[in-house]
């Protein structure tokens, strides 16, 4: 397979550049364990003075932080790197190097750069989001478990694709390279409930910068909360993203003419 | 000096401008938080009439006042210093017969407060009409938050500074200043009001100067303080500022021997 070899080459190029990089990446994953800390102790804080938030219990918040760093662990190891890269390409012109080669650019652009040292961070995510479940006493239904396994991955390849409509953006106005920081900066309100928030915020971080989609929806099914319409249609609204997306994506490299033309 | 510093601010305020695209991506980082704790806490009152006898309205009024103490108090000089020790521009300066970070970062900073502010203002009051808390401002608790702002942003500058110039001696300057903003974060009182921390983490915030730069402002303006603890505070505010100016200079003593720019 063409794109087995291709994730297997530049895998091996970000291995080595973490293995030049030793301490620097000792250096983060202690800092990440300590957001980790602060963030169970903002957990805690708040449920020594309250039973619930919105609803959810403190196993499930913890559960949320999981998928919530779930989430954002995708969006270090590929999206952040990717994108300081593509908007330096766009700049500088080194991106037509990448539409030379004979693969799907969208593909090469999204894995050019990653972070590798950062897959300690899903040990970390899926540990909370186990121990969440472990708590929170109820036993998930194996039904409940797919459903919180197929939203998480259409949750992501929503954000994903958002993503992708960001970079591609930048292909018709070069010079907004603040691209992607909307999505950077709501990135923590994915942390909470969205039921916790006030309607217009819950509506920005909804179906505007879907956040929610990819933390809160998951977990509410897992919790068993939507009908299976809500389910479907969500899964739908991943596929769509990604296809609309690429949609987007090829237009936009066919209005790319390079940095100095 | 008065010449240098109005030299200095008329450059300042030019460059800051020219980044004000950048300003309004910053300030929508920075807003995203505080609203979000807001939003976490009011939803907590409003379930159970009120948290340790805070109702939603004090969280409210609580975190919008936040929203503007923090700008005013809050420094930018590891963006700005950082680099310069990096890549050798501080060279320069350190020609000059003037001190580079009380007068050309200071003055950097103040600029950057100055926009800020403007560009908060508008949403500031949009987000007022959205929460509507209720806040009872009298004249003399704004005025007396005038001097306890300005040396909370003495303390909180010479911190920055001191922290900002380990980039003498190392690289990392910037994880260090990751932690720095953690530990912020806790005990200043920007997740929480501090009356809301377990008992441990109250004293520990005492310790530490933080809370006197962030939650005691917030307080005084929100008239939440007796005569007594107000005295308290701003004594313990000055105590901080002259301990940050010693910390401040030993670091600075010792980093500019140490430093040695890139290529020489």
């Amino acid at each position: 397979m063409n794109a087995l070899r291709i994730i297997g080459a530049f895998l091996k190029l970000n291995v080595q550049v973490a293995l030049a990089y030793r301490s620097e990446a000792v250096v983060q994953i202690l800092l990440n364990l300590m957001w980790l800390g602060w963030e169970l102790t903002s957990l805690a804080i708040i449920f020594a003075n309250t039973n619930e938030l919105g609803g959810w219990g403190p196993a499930e918040l913890i559960a949320l932080l999981g998928v919530w760093r779930l989430v954002n662990t995708m969006m270090s190891i590929i999206v952040w790197p990717n994108t300081e890269k593509f908007n330096q390409g766009l700049r500088d012109g080194s991106l037509d190097y990448t539409f030379l080669q004979p693969a799907n650019s969208q593909f090469l652009v999204s894995i050019t750069r990653v972070e590798l040292w950062r897959l300690w961070d899903f040990v970390i995510a899926v540990v909370l989001i186990v121990a969440g479940l472990g708590m929170s006493g109820r036993v998930a239904a194996p039904a409940n478990i797919a459903t919180f396994l197929a939203l998480t991955v259409s949750g992501a390849a929503v954000l994903y694709s958002l993503w992708i409509v960001m970079i591609a953006v930048t292909f018709w106005f070069t010079r907004f390279d603040n691209n992607v920081t909307i999505l950077a900066a709501l990135m923590d309100a994915g942390r909470f409930p969205a039921q916790v928030y006030p309607f217009w915020l819950r509506l920005l971080i909804t179906f505007i910068i879907p956040i929610a989609v990819a933390t809160t929806v998951p977990l509410q099914g897992l919790r068993g909360e939507l009908a299976w319409w809500e389910v479907a249609g969500f899964l739908a609204l991943g596929v769509a993203a990604v296809f609309l997306s690429s949609r987007l994506w090829k237009a936009g490299v066919r209005r790319y003419s390079g940095a100095s033309s | 000096m008065f010449e240098i510093f109005r030299r200095l601010w008329a450059l300042n305020w030019a460059e800051q401008w020219q980044y004000r695209a950048n300003l309004l991506m910053y300030l929508l980082f920075w807003l995203v938080s505080p609203i979000v704790y807001l939003a976490v806490w009011t939803t907590v009152a409003q379930s159970q009439g009120s948290v340790n006898g805070l109702t939603a309205n004090d969280f409210a009024a609580y975190y919008m006042v936040l929203l503007v103490v923090d700008i005013l108090t809050s420094q930018i000089t590891i963006h700005v210093l950082a680099p310069e020790i990096q890549n050798g521009n501080l060279s320069n300066r350190l020609l000059l017969p003037v001190h580079p970070v009380l007068t050309q970062v200071l003055v950097n900073n103040i600029a950057f407060k100055a926009l800020n502010l403007i560009a908060l203002a508008p949403i500031w009051l949009a987000l007022y009409l959205l929460f509507r808390p209720a806040l009872n401002l009298s004249a003399l608790h704004l005025a007396l938050a005038v001097p306890a702002l300005i040396l909370a942003f003495g303390i909180l500058f010479l911190l920055g500074s001191a922290l900002t110039l380990v980039a003498f001696w190392t690289t990392r300057v910037w994880a260090l200043w990751n932690f720095y903003s953690a530990v912020f974060m806790l005990f200043a009182g920007h997740f929480v009001p501090l009356a809301l921390l377990p008992p441990v983490l109250q004293t520990i915030a005492k310790a530490l100067p933080f809370s006197y730069t962030l939650h005691f402002p917030i307080q005084l303006i929100l008239g939440k303080l007796g005569p007594q603890e107000m005295a308290l505070n701003f004594g313990m505010q000055f105590v901080w500022l002259a301990l940050a100016y010693v910390i401040f200079r030993v670091t600075w003593r010792a980093g500019v021997r140490q430093f040695s720019a890139v290529g020489a």
